[in-house]
């Protein structure tokens, strides 16, 4: 742990519980800071400061790339609602359009496009998960889609999705969703609801650490640095470029064509390129697209247009807070956009910071747990988006690469136990649970090379009425939904 | 439950899969006390459906341990998934509700808390309960934490009832254990698992053979001559580690020097008063007594140091502080706190005192050979032997043990007592890094640092951080902007509501017989 209060970050200068909060950086994760601050702690007052006079002109790179468009998990919409803010007005606001999960084309060698769904997949049958039922399944020569007894996968091929109502007690109950959100559009709603709770704006401050005069906490939310090893001269900052090679990303967003445009998909879509990866997020009338490559190695199409990439380097600092200040979003981490948990990342930096906000200027306590959490929170991201990247099935040299790469040992450790029995090994600050792990894992063609012996107690005949009856189920719950567009036509109207 | 139905599931083992990737076809268990009886139920229970054989060997001539009389709420799943009635297995184990442990004389000489199944108060706000509680200690608030909390009241008076499944109910803010006769309950299970097919061998070990190359057990000499072979060996035979430690020569954490008991003496003596829903420890001079009050007698035993205390001095010490008549001579215990470095080593998978010792101050004991089951279960081994197995294994029960290790250490470390050479020790000790961060983040903050894996969670730190004298020096900053007089007009009506509450429970000899489960004081003990 580096020491806190030192010269280089400014110690707090008077006693007494932290008030005055600066926020350097006016991007969606400086808004999204100021603004659950701001709710939560009314008793705080709050300057958002650009990090530069000509900020808004520029793109938005606080969450990492200025992606068009941003995902919020299930439990992320949780944070969201606690904070007051309504899910209908990021709908209308935000052309938001709910999320069911990714489908993947390209990332296993063999088995075509695989879908990853939020929530949760099957249902046990006694103590045994259901994905060692599913191995159980494969392995007595069954040929199983997991996708097909996960209700969110059931929707996304249908189009048909609702909220679950909190008085349902059907299976529909276990729809578990997110919502896709205009990147922009959600920075301006958090920075209109920011000022209408007492935030003000400030003068544009290059370095976040001269802030610290006049605040008791600042936050700095500029995006990543140049290079993580020389980040204000400190040490210990990791680069992750080895396996998270690609440095390049290229955004766009088009309307969708007609009167009115063709409801957004409920799901987003991630294609494995030979020279990197391409992704699509839907919203309300418009598709947004994300092309992530090497510039050493670009796709040939898109030579011409080098120039406009953005700047990706994958890395993360030595500690989240040091001193008076706090790196949140990309300014403390920065991961290959693959996963999409940029937006979900500094929510949690900012939920972190509530729970552990200081009563005290004497901070210490609350950095150091703060930066447990954080790097916990942020290995297991690193880990999910590692093996996404890593451990596929996908063609072409960089591929190739990858997969030869050594991993870390614990996300090693992931990979082989999962490829030795099916068994998720969970850490603190996991960002999915096992079944989110066990779906990437799926999608990416990695199968455990043997099934649970419990589940192989289970005799065949019992493993065929429970997958129908969850099916029959499923599918009925499903046929009672109605059309996604029109759900979102409902918000909106 | 569904997993009786698919033990119950006739026509063979469909496809349970042939040579390396078969599931291993014979399991042998050495050691027949609670772990290995509970192993023994729960292999046979889980596993029905598999052509595997269980056999336990035991000796009569071998004592059991006898380990934790007390329990933790998680011995109702296991009980349950086995599909035990709660009030026959009551009855047959002489079993009381345990509601908490009350904890005398830890933080300060003269103090008394109860660490309960359950949380204290609720958040306002979004702010925990125990941030509020800080805040209001500060503002001259005298109530202790456990007056916000409905177990604590309730095993204060000795009342008992279920918890409510209504979580809108405050009858539903708490959780419940057992205090029973392990010999009886080992007996209880015994029965179980002979009926469901496992074989008991009556012998003692005499020598065990291993494959030269991979070093594996592959065998068991018992002192009539016969010889048992097996594939997978679970060592269940207590301290000595007849096969993780005899045989393959595994390796000990030792722990002692934050956790210096080493040495019991039991001693069971005869019931006086209401009986009580927990258990009691009193930290004494050197140590602590246990107390478990079970429905036809109490157990008594004194865990000490024996560089402070001499073994004749700590049973006259036991003997003087009894309820009632001794009804058994004292017996003494020796071991030594810590870990087995691997408790899957090859074939063999410790389970019990064979995989570690903890002291039992948070009943601690019987929960971890239920873990140890319960992994055993999930990774349950192939012929192959995947070495992953035997590492996740390894990797989730020193989570455990550590983190059980330190919740045990907090008790001994968190006091002011000073009052002899062994509270001098352990008040000015160094504890591992990972305590220490937690109690200075409690200490200064509030902050009940939380992991996923690990038996005790928020409330049971609160508890003992709360019932030993810390009191958070700042609170959520939430908490601070609450105005004193709301929150004294707020916590005194919490208070009245779980303390009327506590009141309408009934007492726990009554609710026994309320619901079937009082013994027949006329049977004989033992099960039939």
């Amino acid at each position: 742990m580096a020491a806190f209060g030192s010269g280089a970050f400014g110690a707090l200068p008077r006693s007494g519980p932290a008030e005055r909060v600066a926020i350097s950086g006016g991007g969606l994760c400086g808004w999204l800071a100021a603004c659950l601050l701001a709710r939560h702690l009314p008793h705080l007052r709050i300057v958002v400061h650009p990090a530069s006079a000509d900020e808004e002109t520029r793109p938005d790179r606080s969450l990492g790339v200025p992606l068009a468009a941003e995902v919020l998990l299930p439990g992320d919409l949780e944070h969201i609602a606690a904070a007051g803010l309504r899910g209908g007005d990021l709908i209308r606001h935000c052309r938001g359009s709910f999320m069911l999960g990714t489908a993947l084309t390209g990332w296993r060698a063999a088995g075509g496009p695989a879908f990853v769904p939020f929530g949760e997949i099957g249902a046990p049958l006694g103590p045994v998960p259901f994905h060692q039922i599913v191995a159980a399944a494969r392995a007595r020569g069954h040929d199983v889609n997991m996708a097909n007894y996960a209700l969110g996968a059931l929707c996304a091929q249908t189009g048909r999705f609702a909220p679950p109502r909190s008085d349902d007690a059907s299976v529909l109950s276990t729809l578990s969703f997110g919502l896709a959100v205009e990147s922009d559009a959600l920075r301006r709603l958090l920075r209109d609801d920011a000022l209408a709770h007492g935030v003000q704006h400030g003068e544009a401050v290059a370095d976040p650490a001269s802030l610290c005069a006049a605040a008791d906490l600042v936050i700095d939310a500029r995006g990543a640095p140049e290079a993580w090893s020389e980040n204000g001269g400190e040490q210990g900052g990791e680069d992750w470029s080895a396996l998270m090679p690609f440095d390049r990303a290229l955004v766009a967003k088009r309307a969708e064509p007609g009167t009115p445009p063709p409801p957004p998909p409920p799901y987003a879509h991630l294609s494995a390129l030979a020279e990197g990866w391409q992704g699509f997020v839907p919203l309300a009338g418009a598709m947004t697209e994300t092309l992530v490559f090497a510039a050493a190695a670009p796709p040939a199409e898109v030579t011409g247009a080098l120039p406009e990439a953005h700047r990706l380097a994958p890395g993360r600092s030595a500690a989240a807070w040091q001193g008076a200040i706090v790196r949140m979003g990309a300014a403390a981490q920065q991961h290959d956009p693959v996963a999409g948990l940029q937006l979900h990342l500094a929510l949690a930096d900012v939920v972190r910071l509530i729970a552990l906000f200081p009563a005290n200027a004497d901070c210490a306590v609350e950095a150091a747990e703060y930066n447990r959490q954080w790097r916990e929170r942020s290995d297991c991201a690193f880990d999910y988006t590692v093996l996404r990247l890593a451990r596929n099935g996908a063609k072409g040299a960089v591929w190739d690469r990858l997969r030869a790469a050594a991993l870390p040992h614990r996300t090693a450790y992931r990979h082989d136990l999962y490829a030795a029995n099916g068994r998720i090994a969970l850490h603190d600050g996991e960002v999915f649970e096992t079944p989110g792990w066990v779906m990437q894992f799926e999608a990416l063609g990695i199968r455990p090379r043997r099934p649970d012996a419990l589940a192989m107690t289970v005799p065949d005949m019992a493993i065929t009425a429970h997958f129908e009856a969850i099916r029959k189920a499923m599918l009925a719950g499903v046929a009672k939904l109605p059309p996604h567009g029109a759900v979102l036509a409902e918000v909106c109207a | 439950m569904a997993n009786s139905a698919l033990a119950a599931a006739e026509g063979g083992h469909p496809g349970a899969g042939e040579g390396a990737q078969a599931p291993v076809g014979s399991v042998v268990i050495v050691g027949g006390g609670t772990a290995g009886w509970m192993t023994a139920a729960a292999l046979a229970n889980r596993l029905a459906g598999l052509p595997v054989t269980i056999t336990l060997v035991e000796s009569d001539e071998i004592g059991t341990v006898g380990v934790g009389e007390a329990t933790v709420p998680h011995i109702r799943f296991f009980n349950a998934r086995l599909g035990i009635d709660e009030a026959d297995f009551m009855r047959r184990t002489n079993a009381t509700f345990k509601l908490g442990i009350e904890f005398v004389n830890w933080g300060r000489k003269g103090d008394s808390y109860i660490h309960p199944f359950g949380a204290h108060g609720e958040p306002i706000e979004g702010v925990a309960f125990h941030h509020i509680w800080a805040r209001y200690r500060r503002a001259g608030g005298t109530e202790p934490i456990e007056a916000f909390s409905l177990p604590v009241l309730a095993a204060r008076e000795n009342r008992f009832a279920h918890p409510a499944p209504d979580p809108a109910s405050l009858l539903s803010t708490y959780s419940y254990a057992y205090q029973f006769d392990a010999a009886l309950y080992a007996a209880y299970l015994r029965s179980y698992a002979e009926k469901r097919g496992v074989r008991r061998i009556e012998g003692r070990v005499i020598a065990v053979d291993q494959d030269g190359e991979s070093g594996q057990v592959r065998r068991l000499t018992l002192d009539d001559g016969r010889e048992i072979g097996g594939e997978l060996f679970v060592d269940c035979s207590g301290f000595r580690g007849l096969l993780i430690e005899q045989t393959l020569k595994t390796g000990y954490a030792d722990w002692s020097h934050w956790l210096p008991c080493n040495r019991a003496v039991a001693v069971p003596c005869a019931s006086a008063g209401p009986l009580s829903p927990y258990t009691r420890a009193t930290a004494l001079d050197a140590g602590w007594q246990w107390r478990i009050p079970l429905q036809h007698r109490t157990g008594n035993g004194h865990v000490y140091c024996s560089s402070y205390i001499s073994d004749e001095a700590a049973a006259e010490t036991l003997l003087a502080r009894l309820d009632g008549a001794p009804q058994a001579e004292p017996r003494f215990l020796r071991f030594l706190t810590g870990k087995r470095h691997r408790q899957w080593n090859r074939n063999v998978v410790a389970i019990g005192l064979s995989a570690g010792f903890l002291e039992p101050l948070e009943s601690t004991s019987i929960h971890l050979i239920q873990l140890g089951i319960g992994f055993l279960m999930d990774l349950f081994p192939t012929r192959e032997w995947d070495p992953m197995l035997a590492r996740e294994y390894n990797r989730l029960m020193d989570l455990e043990y550590e983190r059980v290790r330190d919740f045990l250490i907090l008790h001994y470390h968190a006091t002011e007592r000073a009052d002899t050479p062994f509270w001098n020790y352990v008040r000015t000790m160094r504890v591992p890094d990972s305590l220490a961060e937690r109690m200075t983040a409690f200490r200064e903050r509030g902050i009940v640092v939380n992991y996923r894996d690990g038996m005790f969670l928020d409330a049971s730190w609160v508890a003992v951080y709360a019932g030993q004298g810390i009191v958070p020096r700042r609170s959520d900053p939430r908490a601070e902007g609450l105005s004193d007089a709301g929150l004294f007009i707020k916590l005194a009506s919490l208070r009245e509501d779980y303390a009327r509450m506590a009141g309408e429970l009934p007492q726990q000899a009554r609710f026994l017989e309320m619901i079937g489960a009082r013994m027949d004081m006329r049977a004989p003990e033992g099960v039939a």
